[in-house]
């Protein structure tokens, strides 16, 4: 039969985004693929030429608006690296306990657009029932739903609020059952179980010779997790394992074992709030001012020619990385040069590679169990 | 202390970072590549590699770390452009690199490591290469996309972002810019300016009244 292309998006349900993926045909059989990315490349780089070191941070929060609070946090490690800012002990567990509620609502919104894709559209009600819990206590660090602008250069913007705690404790606990109810929901689907399991298989080295980290790696057996090997912020001193998934076959991780990881890696994200709320220090239920000590330390607004921040992050999707240059304009008071590293600008090309070989239908299923988020993708 | 381990020391880490330094002082600084170990500052705990060296000491170096020191995953590559050109610099390429001890498993198995068992170049460490171009039109350096396939894609974003040419780079186009830009045409080079809501312009006329079209005085 003659091959042929077939253009997938950018408006198609399985992008999640908007990109296109031109895929070659053999009757059903994908034989070849193309990525093709930069529909909302808005220069965000360039922009960040002309602005100071803290309004950089919501330009950081858009990069990926279903993870705004880790993307913003890696943003602030780097210039903190760069500005030489030290970070009170408080504030790093705010960010932690910040951090990996975003961690929740995101895994989330991914199992929610996952599901229509495998056809379980009771899955995105539910998915997106549980995440408004969870966008609500963000919405009270930050003051809005979505984009939150919440960590500063030294600490964060406003303490955790009177009863946030108690608050967060009663959803965690609710959600940890949450996940039971969607594991019986999914694991025992034929439908989810069919068109998930021995497809999209991907092995560690080839995923991470290809650059993808993150969970996706992780479903294939091995442990790594920016959080575990370049230990930052006080991930090492609350309790929690890094999600780490036993691949079904010697080929990788398939689309199912990506799907485990991230169920497991919300149930650890519970785990540590649930720690981390228990150890902050100063006290869960105590609310200091904005700019007190405890949650934020004086930093320095200029950075010197030749000196370099550089941040490694485990945002949801993998890890981020910024690169940061000081001596911009303004006397150093913006940097000369910023570069964002996305996890899913490397990742997306190499997705493409791995369903070479599958049917036409399991397009979805391999996408989407990768978690695209396109928003990063072109920055 | 948990089930899956623990994290890699500070000690751990300060010492492979050393050795890493020291395996490529050895081997290269006869050459002129400069290595040093850094601290980083701010909330992460640990050192890292850098690396400084010449676009024609770069696939030796490239293949040392790949080969011998075990650095197994490209994160990011950085253009910048200096126009000024001082002390010989007139474009700067940046690779940050990391090592981490993955290797694939066997099916219904999984690799869990005892941090603070880790030993030589099994333990994660972070590389960081700088690679100062002179000045002028044609800036380039040798591309790395067939050690590290991860590199493939970042380097096609420099070039298309900041016009760095990578020789030997296989299917070079486009990716973030539109494919029909014109040639020559990268947006981060200094040369172009971000016209609207510039920094001075934001804060002196933030409303826009005194903004001016593009061509004015040119039209009739």
């Amino acid at each position: 039969m003659a091959e042929m292309w077939i253009t997938m998006g950018p408006q198609h349900p399985m992008t999640h985004g908007l990109w296109t993926l031109r895929v070659k045909v053999d009757g059903e059989t994908v034989t070849d693929t193309e990525a093709e990315l930069g529909y909302i490349h808005r220069g965000v780089e360039k922009i960040c030429e002309a602005r100071d070191f803290t309004q950089i941070t919501p330009y950081c929060d858009r990069l990926c608006y279903v993870s705004a609070m880790t993307w913003a946090h890696s943003y602030i490690m780097a210039a903190e690296d760069l500005l030489e800012a030290e970070v009170p002990e408080r504030a790093e567990y705010i960010r932690l306990m910040a951090a990996e509620v975003q961690r929740l609502a995101s895994h989330l919104m991914w199992l929610g657009a996952f599901g229509p894709d495998i056809g379980n559209l009771t899955l995105m009600t539910w998915c997106l029932r549980d995440r408004e819990m969870f966008l609500d206590l963000l919405q009270e660090l930050g003051g809005s739903r979505m984009h939150y602008n919440y960590p500063r250069v030294g600490g964060v913007k406003r303490d955790i609020p009177i009863g946030w705690a108690d608050r967060m404790k009663a959803k965690v606990k609710l959600f940890e059952n949450r996940i039971n109810e969607y594991e019986m929901l999914l694991d025992e689907s034929t439908i989810w179980l069919v068109r998930l399991q021995g497809v999209g298989y991907a092995t560690a080295e080839d995923q991470l010779n290809a650059g993808v980290t993150g969970p996706n790696i992780r479903a294939a057996g091995v442990n790594t997790d920016a959080r575990w090997t370049n230990p930052y912020s006080v991930y090492d001193q609350v309790d929690w394992e890094p999600a780490v998934e036993k691949p079904t076959s010697v080929k990788g991780a398939d689309c199912y074992d990506r799907y485990r990881v991230r169920m497991e890696e919300m149930r650890q994200s519970c785990r540590m709030l649930l720690d981390a709320i228990e150890k902050i220090p100063g006290g869960a239920n105590t609310h200091y001012q904005p700019g007190d000590e405890m949650i934020l330390t004086k930093a320095p607004t200029r950075a010197p020619e030749g000196a370099t921040g550089f941040s490694t992050y485990e945002c949801t999707r993998g890890v981020s990385n910024f690169y940061i240059q000081g001596g911009g304009d303004g006397r150093g008071k913006n940097p000369y040069r910023l570069s964002i590293r996305s996890p899913m600008f490397i990742t997306i090309p190499y997705v493409a590679k791995t369903m070479i070989g599958y049917k036409i239908a399991d397009i979805p299923a391999i996408m989407g169990s990768f978690d695209p988020c396109i928003g990063e993708t072109d920055r | 202390m948990t089930e899956m381990g623990t994290t890699v020391t500070k000690e751990q880490n300060a010492e492979a970072a050393k050795a890493a330094a020291d395996n490529l002082n050895a081997r290269f600084s006869d050459a002129g590549v400069s290595t040093d170990v850094v601290a980083h500052k701010g909330g992460m705990k640990y050192d890292f590699v850098r690396i400084t060296c010449s676009p024609d000491q770069w696939i030796g170096v490239a293949k040392h770390l790949k080969h011998e020191l075990g650095v197994n995953h490209c994160a990011m590559v950085t253009g910048t452009h200096y126009p000024s050109g001082d002390d010989g610099r007139g474009w700067e390429v940046a690779y940050h690199m990391h090592r981490w001890p993955i290797t694939n498993v066997k099916a219904h198995t999984m690799i869990v490591h005892e941090g603070e068992k880790l030993k030589g170049d099994d333990i994660p460490m972070e590389f960081e290469i700088f690679i100062p171009l002179p000045a002028g039109d044609s800036p380039s350096v040798p591309s790395i996309q067939d050690l590290w396939e991860g590199a493939d894609w970042n380097e096609k974003e420099t070039w298309d972002l900041v016009g760095i040419d990578f020789e030997g780079h296989v299917n070079m186009h486009r990716v973030l810019n539109p494919h029909d830009s014109p040639v020559g045409f990268h947006p981060l080079q200094r040369q172009h300016k971000i016209r609207y809501h510039d920094y001075n312009e934001m804060y002196d006329d933030p409303q826009g009244f005194g903004r001016k079209p593009v061509d004015e005085g040119r039209v009739k």
